[in-house]
């Protein structure tokens, strides 16, 4: 689903920010991103997402050679794709409602369909009774949920989240983790960049760490006792 | 939190068919009203800077004006020249050796030819006739001896335009009996050449409005971009294209074309209202009740959709090029 051939990515200051980048994630797979802070995390999930290109090396998603994609295959490419992003990316001037429908009405739902799928995410995060508000209403962990419920609306194929549950409480995040855990049993595949060790020890999912750009490990879950 | 587990299908198979079966299955109502929506939307905007946005369907509505008024100008001196279709005149002046019944045969001749409505021949001493009655010299002329009047031949063509006219007169000066043609309604080619100057003058300056439309709507449609700057990425992070994020863009530009159109007729209904007033005067000394009227219904409305349909194709224009250059 996802296959990284020795992917480095360099950016216009010199900085590089992965290098030589060789892993693999299959349909219903959920791993970790892991590593410290500039290790690479949110660059890794960006070159998924065409929002940068690899400065070398081969990288496929969902099929599509990210080596080389048009504007329109983009656009196509990232409506396959959920994405929770660090800094929520909300549009602060339509409801709480109208910003997890976007996904939808850019792929053309019609109203009816869209509101049942809208009502259906917004309640799997716990926030059916928020739909009319606006962004600033929210708490920081309110709107991240709100990104988590824009990725899932459109039951994507790939789900990609930095940090979600960077603002979230330990409750709330093992709630969120649920839902993603729902999404691979139906074969999502999923990728989380996160550094909340305690959260990922005790989700004991397959683990890629980052440090420095470079792949560190590439740990598989333990075998369950 | 409800654990409402997600379909258990294929996430991956049944997306490419679910997208276009969503696709397809929008109803025309829906697709109506979703367009309702963002029109909806582009309006409340420009309601929000109701000042920024009266300044520009102001210029628009001026831009569209002018060579609209030119036009419609045009089609009043048109009618203008319609009225005086029926005075256009040829006069044939005959050679001196051509005699009264070879004039008479000549002139009936003519009117068989379908191009000449009316002909009728006006032999040297009907004409002396006439010019000492016209002139009031009658019986100076009975003293003369020699007549000096050639015959006259003097024909309404069936068709009055201009190059018609030429077209005849140019055939008839062929003519072995025939020594000088005369159009008598020469300044009524006149204004017609005007005419046509001020059609081409108007051509001209509506390629020029519609380049400074384009301009005006374009940094327009460019500020509010740069405005709604994070709300494009956002859209474009998603998936969206760029023509979904310029949609509401292209209704702005429709709005401004529209709203500049409908101002447009408006404005141009004052600018007559106010020459007819003064025409008034001129033309009583004239004794003509020629009145400059407006663009009628159908041009009117020609307006409004031509300015509309510029606004949107600058709209576009403007928003494709300056979508594509947001990137995250
Ligand atoms: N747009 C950018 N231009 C230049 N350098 C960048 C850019 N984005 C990230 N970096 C650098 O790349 C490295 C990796 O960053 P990032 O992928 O954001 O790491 P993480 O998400 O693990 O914290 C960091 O050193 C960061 O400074
Ligand atoms: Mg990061």
């Amino acid at each position: 689903m996802i296959k990284f051939d020795n992917v480095s990515k360099r950016y216009a200051n010199g900085q590089e920010a992965l290098s030589d980048i060789s892993f693999e994630v299959s349909r219903g797979e959920f791993a970790f991103i892991t590593g410290h802070s500039g290790a690479g995390k949110s660059t890794l999930l960006k070159l998924i997402l065409a929002i940068q290109t690899p400065s070398s090396g081969q990288l496929i998603a969902n099929g599509v050679n990210l080596n080389r994609v048009s504007a329109k295959q983009i656009a196509h490419h990232r409506r396959q794709i959920g994405t929770v992003f660090q800094d929520h990316q909300l549009l602060h001037d339509r409801s709480v409602y109208d910003n997890v429908a976007l996904p939808l009405e850019i792929c053309g739902y019609q109203p009816s369909d869209a509101a049942r799928r809208v009502r259906a995410a917004l309640d799997k995060v716990g926030l059916l009774k928020k739909e009319k508000s606006f962004p600033v209403a929210l708490s920081g962990g309110e709107q991240q949920r709100v990104g988590i419920a824009r990725a899932v609306v459109n039951r994507p194929s790939i789900i990609l989240a930095d940090e979600p549950t960077g603002n979230l409480d330990p409750g709330l995040s093992a709630e969120v983790m649920k839902v993603f855990q729902q999404f691979q049993s139906v074969g999502v595949c999923l990728l989380v960049a996160s550094h909340d060790a305690a959260l990922i020890e005790r989700l004991n999912c397959r683990t890629i760490i980052l440090e420095g750009g470079k792949l560190l490990a590439d740990q598989k879950p333990r075998p369950q006792a | 939190m409800s654990a409402t587990k997600p379909r258990t299908e294929n996430p991956n198979q049944p997306r490419v068919k679910r997208n276009t079966r969503a696709g397809q299955s929008e109803s025309f109502v829906d697709l109506v009203k979703r367009h309702r929506r963002i029109a909806r939307g582009s309006a409340s905007r420009l309601l929000q800077t109701p000042a920024s946005s009266l300044v520009t369907l102001f210029v628009v509505a001026v831009a569209l004006l002018l060579p609209a008024l030119l036009f419609g100008l045009n089609s009043n001196l048109a009618s203008l020249l319609a009225g005086f279709q029926d005075s256009a005149q040829v006069t044939l002046y005959l050679q001196d050796n051509v005699s009264v019944a070879d004039g008479q045969k000549v002139s009936e001749g003519l009117l068989t030819r379908s191009d000449i409505e009316y002909a009728i021949y006006v032999s040297p001493s009907q004409a002396l006739d006439e010019f000492g009655a016209a002139s009031g010299l009658g019986d100076l002329l009975i003293e003369m001896t020699a007549n000096p009047l050639p015959g006259a031949i003097v024909l309404t063509p069936a068709d009055v335009s201009p190059l018609a006219v030429d077209e005849l007169a140019r055939q008839l000066q062929e003519l072995p009996q025939v020594d000088v043609v005369q159009i008598d309604s020469l300044w009524l080619q006149r204004l017609a050449a005007i005419s046509n100057l001020v059609s081409a003058i108007g051509s001209v300056l509506a390629v020029i409005v519609i380049l400074g439309l384009f301009f005006v709507v374009g940094n327009t449609i460019k500020l509010a971009i740069e405005n709604r700057k994070a709300e494009i990425l956002v859209i474009k992070l998603v998936g969206g294209s760029d023509m979904y994020a310029a949609r509401p863009f292209l209704y702005t530009g429709l709005l401004y074309g529209l709203g500049g159109g409908i101002l447009a007729t408006l404005l141009q209904g004052i600018v007559l209202a106010t020459f007819n007033s003064n025409l008034e005067g001129l033309m009583q000394l004239y004794e003509s009740g020629f009145q400059l009227r407006g663009f009628g219904l159908m041009s009117s409305l020609l307006i409004i959709v031509a300015g509309a349909a510029i606004g949107w194709a600058a709209a576009l224009m403007a928003s494709l090029r300056h979508i594509r250059a947001i990137n995250p």
